[in-house]
């Protein structure tokens, strides 16, 4: 626990699975008070409408196809990474819930946030550059602009 | 679900139509017509705009007022406004931006020897200028929630192209390009496929990686990764990865390509044979084709056979990969693989337009719109020569002065035979006769008189013309719409190994294309 904070009972945690976002719940984790719960926000980024980019070749079943293996796809690996960070929740006796949003990722936040009880938001900070990962960055700036509540960075495990 | 909204910007529209139609046939946009050099365009304007501006009014105002219900009327007539907007801002694009871009360039003068200005250059003519149009739109306005529904159709406008395009070749053409296509991209599509298997297996990428980007980066692009994902089990990132890199690569190609095809001075069928080849993604290859010639379609032509080729691999591609993963999979320990199905594969990944596209042409053939031996809707038929298309006694006169300059006997047979009849005679009679022109051996007056003869007995099928008319529509419909659907965000995801792998391989295949194409390809079919 970072000196002079005092443990939160409700956490918001918005993460992904990078590397950032796993210090991002690491850091949620520790500011979150014994018995409390932590509200896991996952986004998923809005340049997914875009993947169909120009194919004009294929037919519509095709693109069915692929929207819905995308959402499988996308389902799926948010379930594995949802799980992993249940697990830690448990393993701390922490509550724990999970939700999932399509759309920009301030936006996204600044709504869940809004709409809960929760006492402080944590999310990870930006990836040094060239480090993989979707070009999906959280405008921060635009988060903080519409935030009621305090809001930690977690800094990156690169830097 | 309900894709109908309740607007009136499609009424709006439609009005905006209607008065713009108003204003160019009454002449009170005349200076504008003059600056642009856009009388010959005049007729189109009003007509077009009259049309669609009262389908636009028309179902603008049931967007705007009537109820809307889940169903079919809603799904079909809620597209109607989002292709409204791509056909408007097509319009825009082709009768105002482009002559002024072009206008600007002429004045700025030419940029390159050859008297060749900017905008030809750079091919910036309606084709690009609308999909560069339809990325602004879509990346700095967004497509207006109204719209969102109907700008699907802009992908049937591009295949209303193709089907159409099919009415324009003749059977020489269609086995000679079909021949050659199919050498070209069987090489390329199969070598590039292979290469990405192969560097990503020494770079040891997960095979779901490499089987995705194999399929976009060696046969059709975007449409290929799509076709692909699913089969080859790719993991969202990858997918992401792959469709970023194939787009910055297509846009990029798209640029690129003409402005080197006219630095090397490339022909029709040359430029069209290595866009259809070097430029991964489909839609940029029509893309460049009419940014390379905009006044023609001589080089789309080309590259759509190119093009039809890449798609009628595709299922066969698609397949080898399914099988290629599971048995990689299989050897790895990997359990819990999606069995292929082989007859569904090939059945939905089979492109249906490509039968129009056969159809269009085999009806073409038989004389439906033309005479049979239409060539591009060009036919000869000196039956039907009026008197004052047939050549008068003066131009008789210079052709019998000027007949004693001819060496090669089948050419003073044919001018004999022109002189004797006052109009040509055969179609080999006019072959001959154009190349007595081109060879300038005669003196002008006489090479004015047997262009004109020529003139006189060939004839264009009104119903090819108008399909010639509706294929620039359909091509600049069909390339404004897909320009509104490649995002900045999309392309912002190229990244990790397929960037390295695509892009290397990519520029591979462009490069060794043009190489063959520019040692290999003749320009005449």
């Amino acid at each position: 626990m970072p000196a002079g904070f005092a443990p939160a009972r409700a956490v918001l945690l918005a993460s992904h699975g990078t590397p950032g976002a796993r210090a991002a719940e690491a850091l949620a984790f520790e500011l979150c008070a014994e018995g409390g719960r932590v509200h896991h926000l996952v986004v998923v980024p809005e340049f997914w409408k875009g993947m169909l980019g120009d194919d004009w070749l294929n037919n519509a079943v095709v693109h069915v196809r692929f929207g819905r293996y995308v959402e499988n796809q996308l389902e799926r690996e948010i379930a594995e990474h949802g799980q992993q960070v249940e697990a830690e929740a448990k393993r701390r006796g922490l509550g724990y819930a999970c939700e999932t949003r399509l759309g920009d990722p301030a936006e996204c936040l600044a709504e869940v946030a809004a709409a809960g009880t929760h006492e402080l938001v944590v999310i990870g900070s930006p990836r040094p550059k060239g480090a993989p990962g979707y070009r999906s960055r959280l405008a921060v700036e635009k988060l903080v602009a519409r935030l009621r509540l305090p809001l930690i960075v977690a800094p990156h495990p690169g830097r | 679900m309900v894709y109908t909204r309740k607007s009136p910007a499609l009424t709006i529209i439609g009005l905006i139509l209607l008065a713009h139609s108003y204003l160019v046939k009454n002449g009170q946009l005349e200076a504008v017509v003059k600056y642009l050099s856009l009388t010959r365009a005049v007729g189109e304007m009003t007509q077009l705009s009259l049309i669609f501006g009262g389908i636009a009014l028309v179902v603008g105002l049931w967007h705007w007022f009537a109820d809307h219900k889940e169903g079919d009327l809603d799904y079909y007539l809620g597209s109607v406004a989002g292709g409204i907007f791509i056909l408007f801002v097509a319009m825009i694009v082709k009768w105002y931006f482009d002559p002024l871009v072009a206008q600007l360039s002429r004045e700025i003068g030419p940029v390159i020897p050859g008297r060749r200005f900017i905008h030809d250059v750079f091919g910036l003519n309606y084709v690009v200028l609308g999909i560069v149009l339809g990325m602004v739109i879509v990346n700095v306005f967004k497509i207006p929630e109204w719209a969102q529904h109907g700008v699907r159709l802009s992908r049937l406008g591009l295949k209303t192209g193709v089907i159409l395009l099919g009415t324009l070749y003749s059977f020489r053409e269609l086995v000679h390009l079909g021949q050659l296509s199919v050498v070209m991209i069987g090489v390329f599509v199969l070598g590039s496929v292979w290469l990405v298997l192969l560097i990503g297996a020494r770079r040891k990428i997960p095979n779901s990686m490499g089987g995705v980007l194999s399929a976009g980066v060696g046969v059709c692009g975007v449409s290929a990764a799509v076709a692909a994902a699913p089969v080859v089990q790719a993991k969202s990132e990858e997918i992401a990865y792959t469709i970023g890199t194939i787009l910055v690569f297509g846009v990029i190609c798209m640029f690129l390509f003409p402005v080197v095809g006219h630095l090397l001075g490339m022909g029709y069928v040359q430029f069209g044979a290595w866009a259809g080849t070097g430029i991964l993604n489909s839609a940029q290859v029509a893309g460049a084709a009419l940014a390379f010639q905009p006044n023609g379609i001589e080089t789309l032509k080309v590259a759509e056979i190119f093009n039809i080729t890449r798609v009628l691999f595709l299922p066969i591609i698609v397949l080898w990969l399914a099988v290629w993963y599971v048995k990689r999979e299989t050897e790895a320990g990997a359990t819990n693989l999606v069995q292929v199905d082989t007859g569904k594969v090939i059945i939905e990944k089979f492109p249906v337009f490509v039968l129009g596209f056969i159809a269009m042409f085999l009806l073409s053939s038989t004389g439906v719109f033309a005479p049979a031996q239409h060539y591009q809707g060009r036919y000869f038929d000196n039956t039907n020569v009026s008197g004052s298309r047939l050549l008068n006694d003066a131009e008789l006169t210079t052709l019998r002065t000027e007949s004693a300059k001819l060496q090669r006997d089948d050419q003073k047979a044919a001018l004999g035979r022109l002189i004797d009849n006052k109009k040509v005679m055969s179609i080999a009679d006019s072959d001959v006769l154009r190349g007595i022109v081109s060879a300038r051996t005669l003196a002008g007056p006489a090479n004015a008189a047997i262009t004109k003869a020529n003139g006189a007995v060939f004839h264009t099928a009104k119903m090819i013309a108008a399909f010639r008319d509706w294929l620039t529509w359909l091509f600049a419909f069909g390339l404004t719409g897909l320009g509104m659907q490649i995002t900045i965000a999309a392309m912002r995801q190229a990244g990790g190994e397929p960037l390295v792998i695509g892009s290397a391989v990519g520029v591979a295949k462009a490069v060794l294309s043009l190489i063959v194409v520019v040692m290999l390809v003749r320009e005449t079919i």
